[in-house]
């Protein structure tokens, strides 16, 4: 054990990081024993609820069965650095379509599915973004980035369910759900009406009411949707710092008196305080070419929900998350699904086949060059931002309102606690006349 | 005049319309400029399979005159490399796939996200009139980032290339390798006047290149000479007979002479054939040539002889303490002069057994008439003459007695141009083998007159209508200022590192980007630069089929061993050699 702790890729960054706020010889040896010590436990209980399973890989043999399909693979980009009040400003969700045996001219198709590019967010009302404490603005901020990355994603995925798509398999580059709670906040933006229009197509409603376009109540819809594809749809997630599924793995043991309540929250406790999660856990449990067979998962906790979304956050559907070592060096990938995958060992074995053809990186392949094709690279976004800052000031400076020409001034010039925008001495010295 | 077409184009809609009007063609789309453009250089997004390494290209820019204007031009430029990337596909997945022997076609990696990046070494731009006489002009600005590039139509091309030859005699030498389509010809004016370099190793199409120049000479009845040294011009002798029946074509095999003023090229070819002299010996030898006359013309072999006949004869009167017709050579010793009568008969025995294996050489050409080389002082004009190719086959001879020949023929020729006489019309000459007549001083030059004859044409010959053609397969081993003067060059492939670097430093306009094509040339490809064309260009030479070497035939060296038969001496000495080793097996005792 010793060994594979030492051999270990995630444990050693953990290790480091603990070293580095607690250096002291014995605090190190006491993280890697209570490491050890906790591994060889869950390692016990996986064994038992027969939760380890081998998949096989033969790459030249799959491949030559597998090319007959058509596979899928989705990603989004957004260009990050916008005007506060505008973001997120660019922002698509692309997909790679493959299949192999096809004529080469119609092998490959590299689709932008959904973008955007203006204000994604209405306007009229809360913008939710000119907070007077910058550390807050950056924070609602990158909230509101998110919320466009997720939904973006999601609705491309929703796209293809909605074109009725004939894939064997569409892999999402990132979770298939995420933790809604942080957007449940007091008035986080609602999208534009367009916005909804163009990324639910499958949303029929005629009128469509200022809660539908919030964000949370947009995700839900498209996760819904997307329970319902005909084809097998996977989010992939790599490097992950999550404990989801320790987390559950203890809960059902717990539920099935594997253990007791205090040993439960005892290692609940013992997991946050150490800094243990899946990743650097499992992958001292798998060897290459493991896996753990999915868990039924809840990933919206209601009772942390602010303001009135705790019924929504009901409505989510649960998740089946496991996990899948795909090679030596890294740690095991996490993998979720909406549905519990009937075909097991066939879909972890067309993800293992996928990301083998990246050896080192253990990551699908696909998704490495739906990565690469969705980024907005930061010469495309500079000039758009250019462009929208020249805009935005014009607007300040023709309303001729001296708060709103410095407010515009110091939102183009990356807010307001910045050196060259401190606050001038005595009355305000930009003359609006 | 370019401002007013500036201004109605301007009021059409730009430089697309302007272009459009005078083209004969439309001019395809295949690209974007990118990046940062230098004046010299610029690279461009392709698209796909649209363009090809060494095609011609051109870019839509504007340059700013000297009196401050601003003018739409065509940049032309030609692509020297293509780099191709997938971004897309990662290089590990090659891993993989290699290790586990994985179709790529059968996995989910990419494969049609290829990009192709041109990069482009500019050769100069036109004012914009294409299809007619086009000048092309040095850049003195880059071209723009975002502009097009255009794959510019045959005529236009055509025209570009062959227009500003300012040749009343173009020849056609092949086609474009990048563009098949288009025909290459190069200045006969300047080929004849101003001297051309054949480089090539073996193999690459020398051969080709000289054929096809001389067989364009010949129909303008140009006066051709070839320097033969391995009879590779023999068989296009009874081909070039039945394509050019009113041609005197005349082969010549060599009379080794000297003009009598000139007893130094003589001199030269007894010390470097013959037993290496001390002082005194060098004095006698000297002494013979002062006092033994020489008529020009006269066969050396036979002042040899008189040579010998002298050197003995004073060694005898040594001997016997005679002092008759012995002025000058009182103190030299009977021995010393036998020594140098021993080397006068070793250089006699070297020239008679060159002789021979010449003759022997020509005997399997039954069919083939060859002449003795008439005296080039005394009787040029069975040499030289209009509508006259002479080939001069030296196959037999070492290279320092070949040096002898080609010196004095080349000298006795080139002075019967340069004395103005009319006594015959101006002429090329084709050097094949030059590194034997033009060797570097670190080949060892010494001795090798037709060092100091080739240098005096190559320099002064432009004046006087004496044309050269050098053709070698090893430029490094060449005299450097014979090499200067050549004005045009037609570089084959070229393997060998020191004749890539030879040639770099040789020629004008040369650069790392072209000297990396040179390994790679196919046969008969090859670069065509300097004064006998507009812009250096990658051509296909023309293959002239009909004046293929039909009477040497193919190298079939194993057929020739599969129909190997030993003849009848040879089967008796085998025989023979068994009974002797098994007397030599035998033999138990000691030499004495």
């Amino acid at each position: 054990m010793k060994q594979i702790i030492n051999n270990n890729s995630s444990l050693f960054s953990n290790f480091i990081k603990n070293s580095i706020k607690a250096p002291s010889p014995k605090v190190q040896q006491n993280f890697m024993k209570v490491t050890s010590e906790l591994v060889e436990v869950i390692k016990k209980i996986l064994e038992a609820e027969k939760l380890i399973f081998d998949v096989s890989y033969e790459g030249k043999k799959y491949w030559e069965n597998a090319k007959k399909h058509k596979f899928a693979f989705v990603d989004g980009g957004a260009y990050s650095s916008f005007l506060s009040s505008s973001a997120p400003f660019a922002i698509r969700a692309n997909t790679y379509i493959v299949k192999p045996d096809e004529l080469l001219e119609r092998r490959e198709l590299f689709r932008e599915t959904v973008k955007f590019v203006g204000n994604l967010y209405d306007p009229e009302k809360n913008l939710y973004d000119l907070d007077e404490d910058p550390y807050e603005d950056n924070q609602l901020l990158t909230k509101k980035k998110d919320a466009a990355r997720i939904t973006f994603e999601t609705a491309a995925v929703a796209r293809h369910v909605y074109e009725n798509e004939k894939f064997e398999y569409l892999l999402l580059h990132g979770p298939l759900q995420t933790p809604i709670m942080p957007f449940s906040g007091p008035e986080f933006p609602l999208f534009k009406k367009e916005v909804i229009k163009y990324i639910l197509p499958f949303f029929k409603k005629k009128e469509i009411n200022d809660k539908d376009r919030h964000f949370i109540n947009v995700y839900l819809n498209s996760i819904n949707y997307i329970k319902k594809a005909k084809f097998n749809i996977f989010g992939i997630v790599e490097k992950t710092g999550s404990t989801i599924y320790l987390r559950n793995l203890l809960y059902r043991a717990k539920q099935k008196r594997l253990i007791d309540d205090v040993i439960f929250d005892k290692t609940i406790s013992l997991i946050k305080r150490y800094k243990i999660n899946d990743a650097t856990l499992f992958e001292l449990i798998l060897s290459d070419c493991q896996a753990l067979k999915p868990l039924e998962v809840e990933k919206q906790i209601p009772s942390k929900a602010w303001g009135d979304w705790e019924e929504q956050m009901n409505n989510f559907p649960k998740v089946f998350i496991g996990y899948l070592r795909t090679n030596k060096n890294q740690s095991p990938i996490r993998i979720e699904s909406l549905n519990n995958p009937k075909k097991l060992h066939q879909d972890y074995e067309y993800i293992l086949a996928t990301s083998k053809l990246l050896p080192n990186y253990g990551f699908p392949a696909g998704l490495d060059v739906i990565d690469k094709a969705a980024r907005i690279h930061s010469w495309l976004g500079k000039a758009a931002k250019g462009y929208y800052q020249k805009y935005y000031l014009n607007l300040a400076l023709n309303s001729k309102d001296p708060t709103t020409i410095i407010s515009a001034l110091k939102s183009i010039s990356d807010g307001g606690r910045k050196f060259k925008n401190r606050p001038k001495a005595g009355r305000l010295s930009i003359n609006a006349k | 005049m370019v401002e007013e077409n500036l201004k109605t184009d301007q009021k059409q809609g730009g430089f697309q319309l302007m272009l459009n009007k005078k083209i004969t063609e439309p001019w395809t789309s295949i690209g974007t400029i990118l990046g940062q453009p230098v004046i010299d250089s610029y690279t461009f997004y392709l698209k796909k399979y649209k363009a090809k390494k060494g095609d011609i290209v051109a870019a839509e820019a504007k340059l700013p005159t000297g009196e401050g204007k601003v003018i739409d031009v065509i940049v032309w430029g030609r692509i020297t490399e293509i780099i191709s990337s997938n971004d897309f596909l990662p290089n590990e997945a090659t891993k993989e796939l290699t290790e586990e022997n994985i179709n790529i076609q059968d996995t989910i990696l990419p494969l049609t996200k290829n990009d192709s990046i041109c990069m482009v070494t500019n050769l100069g731009y036109t004012k914009n009139q294409v299809g007619e006489k086009m000048l092309l002009l040095p850049i003195n600005y880059p071209v723009a980032p975002g502009g097009t590039i255009k794959y510019p139509a045959k005529k236009d091309l055509a025209s570009l290339l062959n227009s500003e030859m300012n040749s009343k005699n173009p020849i056609l030498i092949g086609k474009l390798v990048a563009r098949e389509d288009i025909d290459v010809f190069v200045s006969a004016d300047n080929m004849v006047s101003r001297h051309v370099l054949v480089i090539g190793m073996t193999g690459s199409g020398k051969s080709v290149a000289t054929r096809r120049l001389m067989r364009e000479l010949m129909h303008k009845d140009y006066p051709i000479l070839i320097i033969d040294p391995h009879g590779d011009y023999l068989g296009i002798v009874k081909q070039a007979k039945k394509l050019f029946p009113k041609h005197v074509i005349k082969l010549f095999y060599p009379k080794i002479s000297a003009p009598s003023n000139n007893k130094e090229v003589i001199f030269a070819l007894i010390e470097k054939l013959g037993k290496k002299l001390t002082d005194p010996q060098y004095d006698f030898l000297n002494w013979l040539l002062d006092n033994i006359p020489y008529e020009s013309g006269q066969n050396l072999m036979d002042y040899i002889n008189v040579l010998i006949d002298r050197a003995n004869t004073a060694a005898a009167n040594k001997r016997n303490k005679s002092s008759a017709g012995m002025n000058g050579i009182g103190n030299t010793g009977a021995t010393t002069m036998g020594v140098v009568a021993r080397s006068l008969r070793v250089v006699q025995s070297k020239l008679k057994k060159m002789e021979k294996d010449n003759k022997e050489n020509m005997e399997k050409f039954p069919h083939l008439k060859f002449e003795e080389l008439p005296d080039s002082y005394s009787q040029p004009e069975n040499i030289i003459s209009k509508s006259q190719v002479s080939i001069l086959y030296l196959k037999g001879y070492e290279s320092l007695p070949s040096s002898t020949i080609v010196s004095i023929l080349l000298e006795n020729l080139f002075n019967h141009r340069s004395a103005g006489n009319k006594t015959i019309p101006p002429f090329f000459t084709i050097v094949e083998e030059a590194q034997n007549f033009i060797p570097s001083r670190a080949e060892g030059q010494d001795g090798y007159p037709s060092v100091e004859t080739i240098k005096k044409i190559s320099t002064e010959g432009r004046k006087f209508g004496v044309g050269l053609m050098i053709v070698t397969q090893r430029p490094y081993k060449l005299d450097e200022t014979v090499c200067s003067q050549m004005n045009s060059y037609i570089i084959l492939r070229l393997k060998n590192e020191r004749d890539q670097r030879f040639v770099k430093n040789t020629m004008e306009n040369w650069d790392d980007e072209v000297a990396r094509q040179l390994p790679n040339f196919a046969n008969g490809q090859g670069i065509v630069s300097g004064q006998i064309t507009n812009l250096p260009l990658t051509v296909k030479i023309k293959f002239d089929a009909d004046l293929v070497n039909s009477d040497l035939g193919d190298e079939d060296f194993i057929n020739d061993v599969q129909n190997w038969k030993d003849t009848e001496i040879t089967k008796k000495k085998k025989s023979f050699y068994k009974n002797f080793d098994k007397i030599f097996k035998s033999d138990q005792r000691r030499p004495n």
